[in-house]
């Protein structure tokens, strides 16, 4: 009732305060921690600067020493063939999990997926601490299962310390540990497939793997190249299991874009370069989220 | 769709998934077998069962890196992460939803590039922002930064949320009397419970499990969170004395495991939730 006898002007008033209040706390937080960062990652950048005494301006000289950085090309290698083997590897093996647990759906399914998602929600700290475990000459599991059953030379191989096999040991570990998500948004989008498809499919003769590769693939080809970007980013900010479990080596064997700025900016307290390297990160995940929404709107009304 | 019976190929395939399900969570199970044998038994038994159950592992690796201090940090670091996101998110995913303009649409889509912007990329102006502010090394420093790079994807959740209740129930609202900020708080808001449990529960998962931030921001041991603890023992001892190594990974999963065993359904919904949203 009060409401209709104010004045036009007075209740607009009224709305923006309340929309201003709402969103300020939101912005205050993002302008500090993000929107002045962000400005100020490019400005470092160019710049020489070590957080003591006074900064100098050198243009693009940190990006350039970097492309001539054998620790950071290594890095930049990594995150690459990281990304293409967790597309080649992780999204076949997620698709045939999520596939056959719809499929087949009985009193197991849904346990089952609570198994296969649980390594994902561990933190990065414990799964490495499980790949040590894993992997751990003499101790691990794999070394004293060896031992127990008398094969010699597969107790004496040395999973992380090895140049050639750490990359691979590294990766195995987080196949375990992140091929859980795009098993359930898999099976998500497989479950919203109607049963009238399914029980059509079967009439036609498709059943099985047959049904799996001409109906449900081809059903899925948006929520896969989303999950294909989504590891390509994940893949430019590996930090956390290659600096746990080998601090990216031996030598530069497991080296990401990630430790490259971690040890740039605070090991070496070399901001300039750190900031560089930032930037190259956002640079790259802008380009794969901006090839993930126009594969988005191909597909017309899906939005990611 | 009545099934009477179970055909050949589901057998199979229900006994490969379990197969592969039992392999997976196998590292998880085994610290298990290991941990409450001595340094001696292990070395010459790793595989039989333990003659006796000996709980000093346990002891020695929570006293090696003090976990009970690392609980009470990381705790602390949870809460203030969930206390300075959640309101902030639900108040800006609100207006997001139900005060639709040009101009709140700009204000979500600068919220948005939150969304896209690696921590990686702003991790040293952080740094220097908080060592010339004394933010740095105290746990308040850690989370709010924190709840600054929560907010856009809860502001999303939130949104979607508020978007999914009928305008009936604000109009209702307006209707009795209730000013902008009343039909939030008293109506809209506990509307909107699924969605701040939700909130609670995987803001604390991911301040609990945070490793990279807390590295950079955190120097004192004593400051230091559960993740950085794990770290910390796992460089110090290491696996050779593997049966305290065991401990410490039982102690260190525990946690994480518990909250997954009891609230897995609504962790799985709410990750999809992000991921399918609209």
């Amino acid at each position: 009732v009060s409401d209709r006898r104010e004045k036009r002007g007075g209740r607009d008033g009224k709305r923006a305060v309340f929309i201003f209040l709402c969103v300020l706390p939101a912005f205050l937080f993002l302008a500090v921690f993000l929107y002045y960062p962000i400005e100020e990652t490019f400005r470092i950048s160019m710049t020489k600067s070590s957080g003591i005494g006074a900064e100098a301006f050198i243009g693009v000289d940190n990006y350039a020493k970097l492309f001539a950085n054998e620790e950071f090309l290594a890095g930049l290698g990594h995150v690459f063939s990281w990304a293409f083997w967790s597309v080649l590897i992780q999204l076949p093996l997620s698709f045939v999990i999520a596939f056959s647990l719809t499929f087949y759906a009985n009193r197991f399914t849904g346990p089952l997926k609570a198994v296969f998602y649980l390594s994902n929600v561990l933190p990065s700290a414990i799964t490495a601490m499980m790949g040590k475990f894993i992997f751990a000459p003499k101790s691990g599991i794999i070394a004293s299962l060896a031992g127990a059953l008398g094969i010699k030379w597969l107790g004496a191989v040395d999973f992380l310390g090895n140049p050639k096999l750490a990359f691979w040991s590294v990766f195995l570990i987080a196949t375990w540990a992140y091929t859980g998500f795009p098993i359930i948004y898999l099976m998500a989008r497989i479950e919203q497939i109607s049963k009238d498809v399914r029980e059509a499919a079967e009439l036609d003769g498709a059943t099985g793997w047959r049904y799996a590769w001409s109906i449900v693939l081809p059903d899925l080809g948006y929520p896969l190249r989303i999950l294909a970007v989504l590891s390509t980013v994940g893949s430019l900010k590996l930090f956390d299991l290659p600096n746990l479990m080998t601090t990216g080596g031996p030598g530069n064997a497991t080296v990401t874009l990630g430790i490259t700025l971690y040890r740039q900016g605070f090991v070496n307290w070399n901001y300039g370069k750190a900031a560089a390297i930032g930037v190259v990160i956002f640079v790259l995940s802008l380009a794969f989220t901006i090839v993930e929404f126009s594969l988005g709107r191909k597909k017309g009304g899906e939005t990611a | 769709m009545s099934r009477p019976r179970y055909g050949a190929p589901e057998v199979l395939a229900t006994f490969l998934l379990v197969a592969l399900a039992v392999i997976v969570i196998l590292p998880l199970v085994i610290p298990f077998l290991f941990v409450f044998k001595t340094q001696l038994e292990f070395a010459y038994h790793p595989w039989a069962l333990p003659k006796q159950l000996k709980w000093s592992n346990f002891a020695e690796s929570w006293n090696a890196v003090r976990i009970d201090q690392g609980l009470v940090n990381t705790l602390i670091v949870s809460a203030g992460a969930i206390l300075f996101t959640l309101p902030p998110a639900a108040l800006a995913g609100y207006v997001f939803a139900r005060y639709r303009s040009r101009a709140t649409e700009l204000a979500f889509y600068a919220i948005m590039i939150g969304y896209f912007v690696p921590i990686q990329m702003v991790l040293v102006p952080i740094y220097k922002m908080e060592v010339t502010f004394a933010l740095n090394d105290t746990l308040y420093g850690l989370f709010l930064p924190m709840a600054a790079f929560g907010i856009p994807f809860w502001t999303l959740i939130y949104r979607s949320f508020f978007r999914s209740l009928p305008v009936e129930l604000a109009e209702a609202a307006r209707i009795d009397g209730a000013g902008h900020s009343g039909t939030f708080f008293r109506v809209m808001l506990p509307l909107a419970r699924p969605a701040t449990i939700l909130a609670l529960l995987l803001v604390f998962i991911a301040a609990w499990s945070d490793y990279l931030l807390s590295l950079i921001l955190l120097s004192d041991p004593r400051h230091f969170t559960m993740q950085l603890r794990v770290a910390s023992f796992m460089n110090t001892y290491g696996p050779d004395r593997m049966p305290r190594y065991a401990a410490a990974a039982i102690i260190s999963a525990a946690p994480t495991v518990l909250l997954y065993v009891i609230g897995h359904k609504w962790i799985i919904k709410g990750t999809l939730a992000g991921a399918v949203k609209e």
